[in-house]
């Protein structure tokens, strides 16, 4: 009997609905509302529960093939980790840099990052893609559609 | 009343009202095929222009835009995997699985065609049908409403392929996300821990996007460099194959049954309001599945599910548009849109708007019809542009996706709080994903979170009694079907199990 | 050296487009104007100030572009409202929920953090009631609900408008009405035409369905009859000292240069006195009630404090 992938998921969102059980049950109620507003969370919280405690338990009881005995396709973890953190960083910038800074510069350092041109000729591609997508974009967006995009807190552009 | 009808479509084929019923139903197409724009961002950014149009014309517009909305998100569902509006979510399941089997042109007009069908049949009830089906609507309390949303959160937490418990928690958690931020009855903040970014709670839009959109871009760029990474990149280098439109509408109408249900099923959803069509699409494609003689096949390609989701989520559309004709109750945001924009032109929406404007009733009848062709006509014309999208490199699509997901999400409310959300439940997604919990329950319980609290405390404010939820007759009658629906699923899940294991007795 | 390479000619395009954009304030406004609306797009806020905000670009020169910043009973709006930069881009369109949510503790956006710039309109509110009741008129419903104490069921928002106007009038008649929460004013006309609401507040906006026999005006609480609906009885008149408009204005946040306030104060002035805009607030069930920056500030200090007695009388207020 040996815990798997299931078994772990199941306990972290058995650990979160538990915890947040209890934090329902202290919320404050209205005078002119019957049931506070803890009431719902809570018959969810205890859906929740019972299903993670039932899928710890299934995982527990499973039979297992032997460990290796499928070959895991090769897959790129790093690559998925330097995305998100690409994507986080234009997250952050975006407010500071206004949106049409900061959306050329991500498109230019996610592209990069993903397939780094070796010729000048791509480096050159890479940058007219971004520049391109910041330009077309905020074109059709702000000055078409009238929605208003971000302006940089730093640059006020 | 098919006189009537006939004065209708006479009175919009004017260059006055096909120009705006073609233009709203192309800007209608293009949107819902960017992933993160919406039907109902589409159809705001279209309202101003609609002020100076006279009010047919307007109309005829954003119903275009509508119509052209509800079939565009197909190309993105099928092309990239990532629904291209909310309304094609389940379009993705068996849509994108067909085109990386080397058919996305059958997979894409498979879904065209489905939607003009589905949509031109949606028509037929929409004519004959506004009165008397609205009527029931409106029948419906907080007790029916209530019931109506367990049956469907129970119809689809059965449809997860891997396992009903990951289901039923993933259902939860879409149910949990609602729950945090202020709460909708008396807005006291809930789980918020006192900070301002979650105070305001999850947007839906921003957390859809994010879940959908992260957890399929991401998982694609995992396998950019392994050997079946590569196969899965020249997806987007893919030409349509030669095929035949005749064959592809054989398909379809070779199971009248399925169209029909569809059909109906979105039409029902659309009437009813507050939910809209994505839990049609998701609902129609759950109901095809349980009808279906090879429920294996779905999530594999299978063009059932397909014409399914496309089917009702096209009807769905009419059933919007018949809860707005008849009693000037909005169905969804898009109709909302629609209601405030008859009211700047000064028409009095309400029981008495079809008595009182019925060459603009009719007109937005006609308009409805006749958007089907020109939405048709578009994507015959423009679809080699449509591809021309998903023929660029990974690496240049991905970070154009990622963009446009930012400002759909930022231009939702403005905020860049919204994009915040975008990022946080992008890396949710994507662990829920390499956990193996399906995401569509997940996306259900989103949709509907909000409306099962509001209706439960309502039912409970109007009358403590809570056997009402059991004896009030229709009611009743959803909890029970809820109750059967779960029941079967377990049934054919354990039946499953058993054929399995005689299968492969010594695993 | 790539990187080098790269990470200069990024940032000399950043510099290239910091260059491009013009200095700020050359002349108050040059570029679009964003208008907040902290509800959703359909709403009646949103009917109200989407034709005024066509209006107000006529005599302002810039687009003004209506954002719909809606969530948390329309305190997400404020709070963006109030975190803008005062430089004249970003007003806000405010209702009376403003001191509302403040007094019940659901935000801690008061209306004294911005500069008034104008009173736009003002919306009479009507108490109206479902056509599966047996009332008539006041007088039936108020002997019913005084034999039925708490058991007339009165759509609301949960201490907004439509919550404290049935409140007011449950005090002055001495009745006790039982609140259910329906948000918004369209699912409380579903759920009044379904009867599965016995009372709700509406407005004029609904006189459709009410001629329809599907509805029933009790009374307005305006000073006056209204001429669109001359038969509904002002609640004066039925010995209820009640008048209770929904006001609805302009903002902007606290700090905005004194030009650019006066530049939106005369443009808004000239606005709210174009006929276009009144035929659209007639049909929007609302007066065309214009006040400029001095009289909306008099104006919103004598509104706070009624709004603040109301709260505390019904026990709604928590500061």
């Amino acid at each position: 009997m040996s815990i798997g992938r299931d078994g772990i998921a199941g306990l972290i969102l058995l650990a979160i609905s538990l915890f947040l059980l209890v934090k329902s049950f202290q919320l404050p109620s209205l005078p002119i509302v019957p049931v506070g507003p803890g009431f719902y969370p809570a018959i969810v919280l205890s859906l929740m529960a019972t299903a993670s405690a039932l899928l710890v338990l299934q995982d527990l009881l499973k039979r297992r093939a032997p460990a290796g005995a499928v070959a895991a396709p090769r897959r790129n973890y790093r690559r998925v980790l330097i995305a998100f953190a690409i994507v986080g960083a234009y997250v952050v910038l975006l407010p500071l840099l206004g949106f049409r800074v900061a959306t050329a510069l991500f498109v230019g350092a996610l592209q990069a990052a993903l397939d780094r041109p070796r010729t000048v000729r791509q480096w050159v591609v890479l940058a007219a893609i971004a520049f391109g997508t910041a330009v077309v974009s905020y074109f059709v967006f702000e000055r078409y559609l009238l929605v208003l995009l971000p302006r940089g807190a730093w640059t006020g552009f | 009343m098919l006189d009537l009808l006939w004065n209708g479509l006479v009175n919009v084929a004017h260059w006055k009202y096909l120009v705006p019923l073609f233009a709203g139903t192309l800007i209608g197409v293009i949107g819902g095929s960017l992933p993160g724009v919406t039907i109902t961002m589409t159809v705001i950014v279209v309202l101003p222009f609609t002020y100076g149009l006279d009010p047919l014309a307007g109309l005829a517009a954003m119903t275009g835009v509508y119509v052209g909305g509800s079939t565009g998100g197909l190309i993105a569902c099928c092309l990239l995997g990532i629904p291209g509006s909310p309304a094609s979510i389940a379009t993705t399941f068996d849509g994108f699985p067909m085109a990386r089997n080397g058919e996305p042109g059958r997979a894409i007009w498979l879904g065209v065609w489905a939607s003009v069908w589905g949509g031109l049949l949606g028509a037929l009830f929409l004519v004959f049908l506004t009165g008397p089906l609205a009527a029931i609507a409106l029948e419906f309390g907080p007790w029916e409403y209530f019931s109506l949303f367990v049956l469907a959160m129970a119809m689809v937490a059965g449809l997860g392929e891997s396992s009903l418990l990951k289901g039923l928690i993933s259902t939860a958690i879409g149910l949990l996300i609602t729950v945090v931020g202020h709460d909708p009855i008396g807005s006291v903040p809930r789980f918020t821990f006192g900070s301002t970014f979650i105070g305001g709670g999850f947007p839906f839009l921003p957390v859809l996007i994010g879940v959908f959109a992260f957890a399929q871009i991401m998982t694609d760029l995992e396998k950019l460099n392994s050997p079946r990474g590569e196969a899965l990149q020249s997806l987007a280098n893919v030409r349509l194959e030669r095929f035949s439109h005749l064959k592809v509408n054989l398909e379809i109408f070779r199971q009248p049954f399925l169209l029909a249900w569809s059909t109906i099923v979105g039409l029902i959803i659309g009437i009813l309001p507050a939910i809209g069509g994505s839990a049609s699409s998701v609902m129609a494609y759950d109901q095809a599945k349980k009808f279906s003689r090879t429920p294996d096949r779905f999530g594999k390609g299978h063009p059932e599910g397909i014409i399914a989701s496309e089917a009702s989520n096209n009807a769905n559309v009419s059933g919007s548009l018949m809860t707005i004709m008849a009693f000037g109750i909005p169905g969804d945001a898009v109709t909302a849109v629609m209601l405030g924009a008859m009211t700047i032109h000064g028409i009095q929406s309400g029981p008495l708007f079809i008595s009182q404007n019925p060459d603009i009733a009719y007109g937005i009848y006609a308009a409805y019809i006749l958007a089907h062709p020109c939405m048709l006509l578009i994507c015959l014309a423009l679809m080699p542009l449509m591809l021309r999208v998903t023929s660029v490199r990974m690496a240049v699509l991905a970070p154009v996706v990622l963009v446009l997901c930012v400002v759909g999400a930022y231009a939702l409310n403005n905020t860049m709080q919204s994009v915040y959300v975008l990022l946080l439940f992008g890396v949710v997604g994507y662990v829920l994903v390499k956990l193996g919990f399906p995401l569509a329950p997940l996306i259900l319980g989103l949709i509907l979170g909000d409306q099962i609290e509001i209706n439960l405390v309502r039912a409970i404010m109007t009358d403590a009694n809570p056997w009402l939820f059991l004896t009030r007759p229709i009611s009743g009658l959803l909890l029970l079907a809820a109750a059967g629906s779960v029941a079967l699923a377990v049934w054919q899940h354990w039946r499953h199990q058993n054929r399995v294991a005689e299968e492969a007795p010594d695993f | 050296m790539a990187r080098t390479l790269v990470m200069a000619g990024a940032a000399a395009l950043a510099g290239v487009l910091a260059a491009l954009s013009t200095p700020a304030m050359a002349q108050y406004p040059d570029r679009p104007i964003k208008m907040i609306v902290p509800w959703a797009a359909g709403g009646d806020t949103d009917n109200i100030f989407r034709p005024f905000a066509a209006e107000l670009q006529k005599h302002i020169g810039q687009p003004v572009v209506v954002a719909n910043v809606s969530g948390a009973s329309g305190t997400t709006g404020a709070r963006e409202a109030k975190a803008a930069a005062p430089d004249g881009y970003t007003i806000y369109a405010v209702h009376d929920y403003i001191h509302l949510t403040f007094y019940a503790g659901i935000s801690d956006v008061k209306y004294s953090d911005f500069e008034p710039i104008c009173l736009v309109s003002a919306t009479p509110s009507v108490l109206t009631a479902s056509a599966k009741t047996p009332w008539k008129n006041w007088q039936e419903l108020a002997d019913d609900a005084k034999k039925r104490p708490g058991e007339i069921t009165v759509g609301a928002t949960l201490g907004s408008t439509s919550h404290i106007f049935p409140a007011m009038i449950e005090k002055a008649a001495g009745v006790k009405f039982k609140f259910v929460s329906y948000d918004g004013l369209a699912p409380r006309m579903n759920a009044l035409l379904g009867g599965h609401i016995n009372l709700t507040d509406s407005n004029l906006t609904q006189k459709g369905k009410v001629e329809a026999g599907l509805l029933r005006y009790i009374a307005i609480a305006s000073e006056k009859r209204d001429p669109e609906a001359p038969d509904v009885p002002t609640l004066k008149e039925l010995g209820m000292n009640i008048v209770y408009e929904v006001a609805r204005g302009i903002f902007v946040p606290k700090g905005t240069p004194a030009p650019v306030r006066a530049k939106l104060e005369e443009s808004c002035a000239k606005a709210t006195k174009e006929p276009s805009f009144a035929q659209a607030m007639k049909v929007q069930g609302t007066r065309v009630a214009f006040l400029n920056a001095n009289d909306y500030a008099q104006f919103l200090a004598k509104i706070d404090n009624e709004n603040k007695v109301v709260m505390t009388d019904l026990g709604l207020i928590k500061k």
